[in-house]
């Protein structure tokens, strides 16, 4: 497979978030990862793009922010970095559930909380750094 | 995300096309609520769910503790090995009965 990248300027709204993984899904798909290693990027991608939507433009006072989707193949690795002006947030920093608290029945969790879990769980790597006024959270894959 | 929700012998079908994740499941949500009135039995087919994120996990969630306040259940069928895996990763999976169809699951209300 051959070094290619692509990017994509999306309005940060919730109608974004299935055009935003459609293009995680045909990208991946023209490079051949399998359908499982796909799946879990797009949902890593979908929490953070929607913690963006709903918290980082909002608390910055935003209503027509912008998420940049950037996707490319290299040195057996899938990276994704999703680029926007809201409220800084890393969320590296924010709090993992505890084994415990993944044990605790249903009924007495917290509702929420759960999306960052995900997003962490669902790559090979996942980092954060904030840039010239810019977030930047950044996904990889390892592909075999 | 399309959602079907017919009730049969007092159980509740729900059948989910589509993607579940924060701009489709309040409208999923509120579909069910408004629906369930006093019902306690859900069945919910996921055979078409391809995409399923923590918002939908809330909606399970959501369900779960209606149903048990009212001495009733859920029980799922057809999840998908990345959605089943979600479930494992979350500890969802432990609270929730899986079936692989809707006449397994029927069984279980008879």
């Amino acid at each position: 497979m051959k070094a290619e990248s692509k990017f994509q300027i999306f309005d940060a709204v919730p109608d974004s978030l299935e055009p935003i993984r459609d293009f995680i899904a045909a990208f991946a798909t023209a490079n051949n990862i399998e359908r499982k290693k796909i799946f879990k990027l797009s949902l890593a991608v979908d929490e953070i793009a929607t913690n963006i939507m709903n918290y980082g433009y909002p608390l910055a006072g935003i209503d027509d922010g912008t998420i940049q989707v950037s996707i490319g193949y290299q040195d057996k690795q899938l990276k994704v970095v999703l680029e926007d002006h809201a409220m800084p947030f890393n969320p590296i920093e924010k709090g993992m559930p505890t084994p415990e608290d993944l044990m605790k029945p249903v009924e007495d969790r917290p509702i929420g909380g759960l999306g960052i879990f995900l997003a962490r769980q669902s790559v090979d790597l996942f980092d954060y750094e904030y840039r010239e006024g810019k977030n930047r959270n950044i996904f990889v894959v390892a592909i075999d | 995300m399309k959602v079907t929700i017919q009730t049969k012998n007092n159980i509740v079908y729900i059948t989910i096309q589509g993607s579940i994740d924060s701009n489709t499941a309040g409208e999923l949500q509120s579909h069910i609520l408004e629906k369930l009135g006093s019902f306690n039995r859900v069945i919910m087919d996921l055979t078409a769910v391809d995409f399923l994120s923590s918002a939908g996990l809330r909606v399970l969630l959501m369900l779960y503790r209606q149903l048990s306040t009212n001495g009733g259940k859920v029980l799922l069928v057809n999840v998908s090995d990345e959605i089943c895996d979600i479930m494992s990763m979350t500890g969802f999976i432990n609270f929730f009965e899986l079936y692989g169809s809707i006449d397994e699951a029927e069984k279980q209300f008879i």
